[in-house]
């Protein structure tokens, strides 16, 4: 696939060992553009957009921030833990600022499922709808999120 | 049919060649920006070639301004004050600048190329700051995720800082990061030791720079840093000071209360450490001598998770419960924290509602 010079530096960028260690494409061999437009298909058919995923993942991190430390409990089903740590992360896409390094972690006592995250997942799903590639660490796929979210 | 394709390739392929021979040829011409002058403070003017960041143009000349991202724009660390050139104010710069900033003519030196004179200025103590080569002269591991490194300084080979200032480390190219990366750590030794400098690093899970001083960096070997940075020191009053820190944010308070114990200091000081198990306590002993050799100073350290069956006696749960029983007089208290994102911002909203003034809470915001 041909890329503009701008896109080529997107893609460097997410490749593992340049912004973090393990990238943000896993071992999907598809362009991000792929990725992201698979991506948003499924979401239609799962009627949600990313900007519903990400002011969910938003309104749980924040909670979850708040507790410090402590795991806490939402709605009965969905157990949060942060894992704060100094310093900051870049978006790959280069959108301007920085984005706290640390986890979210979130389980559904419900179906036993996990799900982990960034705050840069969620700028990522909000302003390029883009989830990470399978295998990526931080991969949230639209699937998973609907069954362990909504 | 065959020989219509191949000449309409080649004449494509002629004409991109034309236009990126044009590119170059205007990029060589158009973007040569000369010399620029860059004045800083009225006091030194640097002669440089631009066409390279501000930050990258001051370090060529000994002169760091802080950076924990390496120039990518995204640690908000390298603010000046631009009083002429520079351009406009970027996109990538207004994320971390409040509008006071802005007024002011506040910008971030990573994202502004220089492409003509420019009159900066940036505080005195930047001068003070430089870049060193050291020797990993020790490396004690404290807990499963807790090293202290000593680096030895070979060049220069004396560091003047203040307790509670950081430098930033760069960690090398190697196997599985392409660039090297700079972070930012708080000096755990004194300033009374010139000759070295202690850190006490936390491993962050795939962290690209801890990754490399856990699993890469050997006693013996080199490694360059650059510093002293930040305003996190003690401020020379006589209130009560109260210390919080968790994981490796016992650093800078460690090199406080070293320094502290030199000076004589007669202050009340009451130090919080926060940690989940017995696992996560480090340096217990040492904080305990402190206890004898200072004059009035409790450490506390604080369990949130004691492992069940463990002989813990000390306190448990959160630290900002304890607040009444330690903070005294809050008006008379200066609070010094360090630790992540997340405990700064519980126990600062702890410390306002025990009473302690917001203009005396102190922590570095990396």
């Amino acid at each position: 696939m041909k890329e503009t010079p701008q896109e080529k530096k997107i893609h460097e960028n997410m490749k593992a060992g340049v912004l973090t260690m393990h990238g943000f494409l896993g071992d999907d061999d598809r362009h991000f553009h792929e990725i992201i437009a698979e991506d948003k298909a499924a979401l239609e058919k799962l009627g949600l957009s990313c900007y519903q995923i990400a002011d969910k993942l938003q309104q749980i991190t924040d909670k979850a921030y708040n507790s410090y430390q402590d795991s806490i409990l939402l709605d009965d089903k969905l157990l949060v833990s942060y894992n704060s740590v100094r310093g900051k992360t870049i978006c790959p896409f280069g959108h301007p600022g920085g984005y706290p390094k640390g986890e979210i972690k979130l389980k559904n006592l419900e179906n036993g499922r996990t799900i982990v995250w960034t705050p840069l997942n969620i700028h990522m799903i909000r302003e390029h709808c883009f989830f990470e590639g399978e295998g990526s660490k931080h991969r949230l796929d639209p699937q998973i999120i609907k069954k362990t979210l909504f | 049919m065959i020989i219509t394709i191949a000449n309409t390739v080649i004449i494509v392929s002629g004409i991109s060649g034309f236009l990126a021979f044009l590119l170059v040829l205007a990029e060589k011409f158009f973007a040569n920006y000369g010399e620029c002058k860059i004045d800083i403070n009225g006091k030194k003017e640097l002669v440089i070639e631009g066409g390279s960041s501000l930050l990258a143009s001051l370090n060529e000349n000994k002169i760091f301004l802080a950076s924990a991202c390496g120039g990518r724009g995204s640690c908000g660390f390298c603010k000046c004050t631009v009083k002429s050139g520079g351009g406009p104010l970027l996109p990538t710069e207004k994320p971390f600048l409040n509008s006071q900033e802005i007024n002011k003519g506040v910008r971030l030196a990573c994202q502004i190329k220089v492409k003509e004179d420019l009159q900066i200025e940036i505080p005195e103590e930047i001068f003070n700051i430089r870049k060193f080569k050291a020797e990993v002269s020790q490396i004690r591991n404290f807990t499963y995720d807790i090293k202290e490194l000593t680096l030895k300084l070979i060049e220069p080979n004396e560091i003047d800082f203040k307790a509670g200032q950081y430098v930033q480390l760069e960690a090398p190219p190697y196997e599985k990061s392409k660039h090297s990366v700079t972070r930012a750590y708080s000096i755990a030794s004194s300033p009374l030791h010139k000759d070295y400098i202690q850190l006490i690093i936390r491993r962050v899970p795939d962290g690209i720079c801890t990754t490399y001083i856990f699993d890469y960096l050997q006693q013996g070997d080199n490694i360059n840093f650059t510093g002293p940075f930040g305003d996190f020191i003690i401020r020379d009053t006589q209130s009560d000071m109260l210390f919080v820190a968790g994981g490796s944010g016992k650093a800078p308070i460690k090199s406080m209360l070293e320094y502290l114990q030199n000076q004589g200091s007669k202050r009340r000081m009451i130090y919080m450490f926060g940690a989940r198990t017995k696992d996560d306590l480090y340096l217990t002993e040492e904080f305990r001598e402190l206890e004898e050799k200072l004059a009035d100073f409790t450490y506390v350290p604080v369990l949130s998770k004691p492992k069940e069956g463990t002989d813990w006696q000390g306190k448990t749960g959160y630290i900002p419960p304890y607040f009444p029983e330690y903070i005294k007089d809050p008006q008379n208290t200066e609070a010094y924290l360090c630790g992540s994102p997340g405990m700064i911002a519980a126990v600062k909203k702890g410390l306002l509602e025990n009473g302690v003034s917001e203009d005396k809470i102190y922590y570095d915001s990396f």
